[in-house]
C-alpha cells in the first residue's frame, strides 16, 4: 500500500470534472452515487471526510486506488490517497501518481501572467477523477 | 477583431495576424473568409492523407492492404524527420506504433480499453521501404501496417498552415493548434507553460520570436492508469520514467514537436547534436528543468 498527501483548494480540483463523463464509461465507483454524477462547480458542500473507491481497467486487469477528501468550509484541506496494486507494474505506475499530486502543486496563476496563449492542457488520472466525482455527489448539500 | 478559432483534427485552433505592435495578450486579427477556407481546405487534406482516425484517409487504406503507395508531396520532410528520430532514439520512436496505440485501446472507434498485452511496433526496415521517385514518394509495404504521426504530424500541420498563408502574402501570423504553435514576422509572444497537474498554474513562461514552441503530456490524453499516447516503440508500452510534461522550442514546429516526444525517450543532449533547439521539461516529482538557451522565466 502506498499513501500520498496533498494540500490543495477545492476550487482548482472541482474544475475539470465536468469534462470527464465521457471517459469514465468502463469506472465503477463503490460510493452511493454514480461516478458521472452532475455537481455545480459553485456547489457547497458538508464539512467532513470523504472517501471513495475509483476502479478502473488496466493492461493486467483490475485496478483500484481510494481517494479521501478533508473538506473544510468548501475547501479541500487534505487528500489522502491509498493505492492498492495487484501487480509490479501498476504498483510503479500508482506510485507515481499518487507520489505526483501533492507535489505538483507548484507554477503561478495564469490568470495573473501577461501571455498571448498557454501551451498544455490538464487532464487528470480516470482512476482519480472518477472517485473524486463520486465525493463529490456524496458530499453535496442538498 | 479577435483572432480566428476553429476546431480541426480534434482540438481548437487560433490563427491570429499581425506585426510588431500586436499587443502580448493578442493573439492578433482575424483572417479574411478566404485565407480561412483556404487554411481550412489545407487541413482537410492533411487529415485525409494522414488520419488513422478515418477510414478513408490514406493511412487507413495502406493498413488494410501491403502494396506500393504513391506519399503525399508533405511525405518526403515528414518522413525525413521520423527517420532522424527513430535513429536518434534507437528506435524507440517510430512512425510505426499505429497498430501498439489500437491494442491499448487508443484506435479510431476510441475503445480506450486494452485488448491484450502490450504489442511492440514492427521494426522499420522489415515493415517498410521509402523510395524517392521523380514523382514522390513512395511506400513499400510487404504486409498491412498502421502508421501513426501523431508524435510530429500536429507540429508539421501548423508549418504548413503558416506555409500557405505566407504564400498567400499574410506573412505575420500566430498559429495555434492547442499548444503547439509557431509564430512568424515582427512580433514576440509569451506562452506560458501549463502546469499538467494544474490548469490554473504556469510553470513557466517562453518568450518566442520567429519560433515554434510545442508540448507534450501523457495525460493530455490518458484513458486509464499508465495508459496514454507516448509510445516506446520497442516495447509497445507507454513511456513511464517519470517525465510528465516537455516543451521544445525550435525553428519549425514539426521539429520542435517530434523532439518534444523523442525527449520523452531520450536524454536532450543526445539530440542537441542534431537539431537546434531549447527544451523545458518536469518530473512526476515537481522537478523542473530547462535547457541552458531558454528564454523566458521558470517557476520552480
Amino acid at each position: 500500500m502506498m499513501t500520498g498527501s496533498a494540500r490543495t483548494r477545492a476550487a482548482r480540483i472541482a474544475a475539470p470534472i465536468g469534462a470527464t463523463a465521457a471517459l469514465l464509461g468502463t469506472l465503477t465507483g463503490c460510493s452511493t452515487a454514480t461516478a458521472d454524477a452532475e455537481v455545480p462547480v459553485d456547489a457547497s458542500y458538508r464539512d467532513g471526510t470523504f472517501q471513495a473507491n475509483g476502479t478502473y481497467e488496466s493492461p493486467n486487469g483490475s485496478e483500484n486506488i481510494i481517494v479521501a477528501l478533508t473538506l473544510e468550509n468548501d475547501v479541500v484541506t487534505d487528500v489522502q490517497i491509498t493505492t492498492n496494486p495487484n501487480n509490479p507494474t501498476t504498483a510503479n505506475y500508482q506510485g507515481q501518481f499518487a507520489d505526483g499530486i501533492g507535489e505538483l502543486v507548484i507554477g503561478e496563476d495564469i490568470d495573473t501572467l501577461n501571455v498571448t496563449v498557454v501551451a498544455g492542457s490538464s487532464l487528470t488520472s480516470n482512476g482519480f477523477r472518477a472517485a473524486l466525482t463520486a465525493i463529490k455527489a456524496d458530499a453535496v448539500e442538498s | 477583431m479577435r483572432a480566428t478559432a476553429f476546431d480541426a483534427i480534434g482540438v481548437p485552433w487560433h490563427i491570429g495576424v499581425g506585426g510588431a505592435s500586436t499587443p502580448t495578450a493578442s493573439r492578433g486579427e482575424a483572417l479574411t473568409n478566404d485565407d480561412r477556407a483556404a487554411v481550412l481546405a489545407r487541413i482537410d487534406q492533411f487529415d485525409r492523407d494522414w488520419s488513422r482516425f478515418r477510414d478513408d484517409s490514406l493511412v487507413s487504406r495502406i493498413s488494410r492492404e501491403p502494396g506500393s503507395w504513391r506519399l503525399p508531396a508533405d511525405a518526403d520532410t515528414l518522413l525525413a524527420l521520423y527517420e532522424q528520430l527513430h535513429a536518434l532514439t534507437d528506435a524507440r520512436l517510430s512512425p510505426l506504433v499505429g497498430a501498439s496505440l489500437e491494442r491499448l485501446g487508443y484506435d479510431a472507434a476510441y475503445r480506450l480499453t486494452p485488448v491484450g498485452d502490450p504489442l511492440p511496433a514492427p521494426r522499420w526496415t522489415d515493415a517498410i521501404a521509402l523510395r524517392r521517385e521523380p514523382g514522390g514518394l513512395m511506400l513499400d509495404t510487404v504486409a498491412p501496417v498502421l502508421l501513426d504521426v501523431g508524435a510530429a504530424g500536429k507540429g508539421y500541420l501548423v508549418d504548413l498552415v503558416g506555409d500557405l498563408l505566407a504564400a498567400r502574402g499574410v506573412t505575420e501570423t500566430l498559429v495555434d493548434a492547442s499548444g503547439d504553435l509557431r509564430v512568424r514576422g515582427g512580433r514576440s509572444i509569451r506562452v506560458a507553460l501549463e502546469n499538467p497537474a494544474d490548469p490554473t498554474k504556469a510553470v513557466g513562461v517562453a518568450d518566442l520570436h520567429n519560433a515554434a514552441l510545442c508540448g507534450s503530456a501523457p495525460n493530455r490524453r490518458t484513458w486509464g492508469e499508465g495508459l496514454h499516447h507516448i509510445i516506446d516503440a520497442v516495447t509497445g508500452r507507454p513511456v513511464a520514467d517519470g517525465v510528465i510534461a516537455t516543451w521544445v522550442i525550435a525553428e519549425s514546429a514539426l521539429v520542435a514537436d517530434g523532439l518534444a516526444t523523442a525527449v520523452f525517450l531520450v536524454d536532450p543532449a543526445r539530440l542537441s547534436g542534431k537539431f537546434a533547439f531549447e527544451w523545458v521539461r518536469l518530473s512526476i516529482d515537481g522537478r523542473l528543468e530547462a535547457s541552458a538557451g531558454f528564454q523566458g522565466e521558470l517557476f520552480a
